[in-house]
């Protein structure tokens, strides 16, 4: 494979684990808005692990995973009294803080940036995102996710079935936390040099775009999303500078027909009937 | 006596909507409440099952209800059916119904009651694979309710259970709720249509602007013409 399209299959595979991220919360009813700091808190903690303290990648993704998960629990208990435009602005507004912590943490480098990180290859990113996207479709047949799902669909009649519904969100947003940890260790190791422009607001907009265009009903949809945001500009690079001018329309033309996203439970099901039929 | 409340008062901010109720449900006895909107009825469901703060006493087999506790009410036992049914419209009826036995730790007999169900209310079985979403009006209130009866509540919560539905969907889900004496539940039925309701109902208590006004035995309440001209339209 050409390192040029190793390089997209890599972003594909980051941004892949970003839309999961904010799947995984939607999935409860939550929006979020502010995954890049996630994100930013799995890039530069794993950074440091690896460069300063020598620790190998996997575990430090790990340690990475676990501290922005914990942090993410923690910001999903105030957000347990918000809900929808005003979460997403309060999301939003954590976003911007972390981002503008590590702006100013000279001992991550500031506004400069970190540098040092051993490079990963595009397969070790892959076997990141496609396990956990794995895990995920059969988190999606289990118990667990029906509770999610119930949550989302009426809360108060997931607390009268006798849900935790508190465990239930706040679990999503430290989940959904950690798997934007790892995507931003995988980020900071794949590019080996971070700094704090990298996890801003556009970031966090790319993951929820990855997530609405792909299908937010199904986490398969932002493995369609990832790859759709990453490799439809590059196929639009013949029409110069209207592509990014394409790319927008057609995404406005696809949410259109289809605002639930390109892939849904009833489309899965009508290609599995096709394919069991013929 | 499954449930006490002495006393019991709700507010909405500056407003009073219950105001120093006393409500008495006895082991298997059908209990109605009923009022015109706004008389406080639902209010009073809800904060028994745990949705809303109070003040006074509510006393569940001899424990004190805390107030905004519904998950822990569910599973002492107390279940609500609101009112707008709450049914999880994008999963599909069978899914419905199994959130009823996630509270069940005898899980195998929960799982025969599950497909017991759907032979007791047939039209449940054979949608089950349907979004409930796609369920009419009265297939919804139905499958709340199954949905309900599922998770083996002692004391069933019914807020308004005919409210939107035709008037053949209504007298088969009364029926449905006079089948559960039969099974020993306590129930407290919240309704507007007064007359339907004392026929299936052992006792009533009638309220208004957050008050009790009377109360006593449904046949004695039906008979009583200041009641009927008051409550229930009139003689009929």
């Amino acid at each position: 494979m050409s390192t040029y399209y190793a390089s997209l299959f890599a972003e594909a595979g980051i941004l892949l684990l970003g839309a999961l991220s904010v799947y995984i919360i939607l999935a409860t009813g939550q929006l979020s808005l502010g995954n890049a700091a996630f994100m930013a808190i799995g890039a530069y903690l794993s950074s440091y692990l690896t460069v300063e303290l020598g620790m190998p990648i996997t575990p430090a993704l790990i340690v990475s995973a676990i501290a922005a998960g914990t942090i993410g629990v923690i910001v999903g208990f105030p957000a347990l009294r918000l809900k929808g435009i005003y979460l997403a602005m309060a999301t939003l507004g954590f976003g911007e803080m972390i981002r503008s912590f590590f702006i100013n943490f000279p001992a991550m480098g500031g506004s400069g940036g970190f540098h040092g990180m051993a490079h990963i290859s595009v397969g070790y990113i892959w076997a990141w995102a496609g396990g956990i996207l794995v895990v995920l479709i059969l988190v999606e047949r289990s118990r667990v996710w029906l509770e999610m799902q119930a949550v989302h669909d009426d809360e108060t009649a997931a607390g009268l079935v006798g849900l935790n519904t508190v465990a239930i969100k706040v679990g999503a947003f430290g989940i959904g936390a950690a798997v934007a940890a790892i995507s931003g260790g995988l980020f900071a190791h794949h590019h080996v040099y971070i700094e704090p422009a990298n996890f801003g607001f556009e970031r966090s907009i790319d993951f929820v775009l990855a997530t609405i265009l792909g299908g937010s009903t199904l986490g398969l949809g932002s493995l369609i999303g990832a790859i759709l945001l990453v490799f439809l500009p590059e196929f639009l690079r013949p029409i110069a500078d209207w592509r990014l001018a394409a790319f927008g329309t057609l995404l406005i033309l696809v949410l259109l027909v289809r605002r639930q996203g390109i892939v849904d439970r009833t489309l899965l099901r009508g290609l599995t009937f096709r394919k069991a039929a013929s | 006596m499954i449930l006490s409340a002495r006393g019991l008062q709700v507010r909405y901010g500056a407003i009073t909507a219950v105001r120093g109720v006393d409500i008495d449900v006895a082991e298997g006895e059908i209990v109605a409440l009923l009022g015109a909107n706004g008389a406080g009825k639902s209010t009073i469901a809800r904060a028994i099952a745990g949705l809303l703060p109070f003040q006074g006493e509510i006393v569940y087999k001899d424990q004190k209800l805390r107030p905004n506790d519904a998950e822990r009410n569910v599973r002492r036992g107390i279940v609500l059916v609101p009112e707008g049914r709450g049914i999880l419209g994008r999963m599909t009826v069978e899914e419905n119904l199994a959130m009823g036995i996630y509270t069940r730790a005898d899980k195998s007999q929960a799982i025969a009651d599950l497909k017991r169900m759907q032979e007791r209310f047939p039209i449940l079985g054979q949608r089950r694979h349907n979004a409930a979403s796609l369920l009419s009006g009265g297939e919804q209130q139905l499958l709340a309710t199954a949905r309900a009866l599922l998770s083996k509540p002692r004391l069933l919560l019914l807020d308004e259970p005919s409210l939107g539905l035709a008037p053949q969907a209504t007298a088969y889900l009364f029926g449905v709720i006079a089948e559960t004496r039969a099974e020993g539940l306590s129930v407290l039925l919240v309704e507007q249509k007064a007359r339907q309701t004392l026929k299936v109902a052992d006792r009533a208590y009638l309220l208004e602007t957050g008050r009790v006004v009377t109360s006593g035995p449904a046949q004695k309440l039906i008979e009583d013409p200041a009641v009927s001209d008051a409550f229930l339209g009139g003689h009929g």
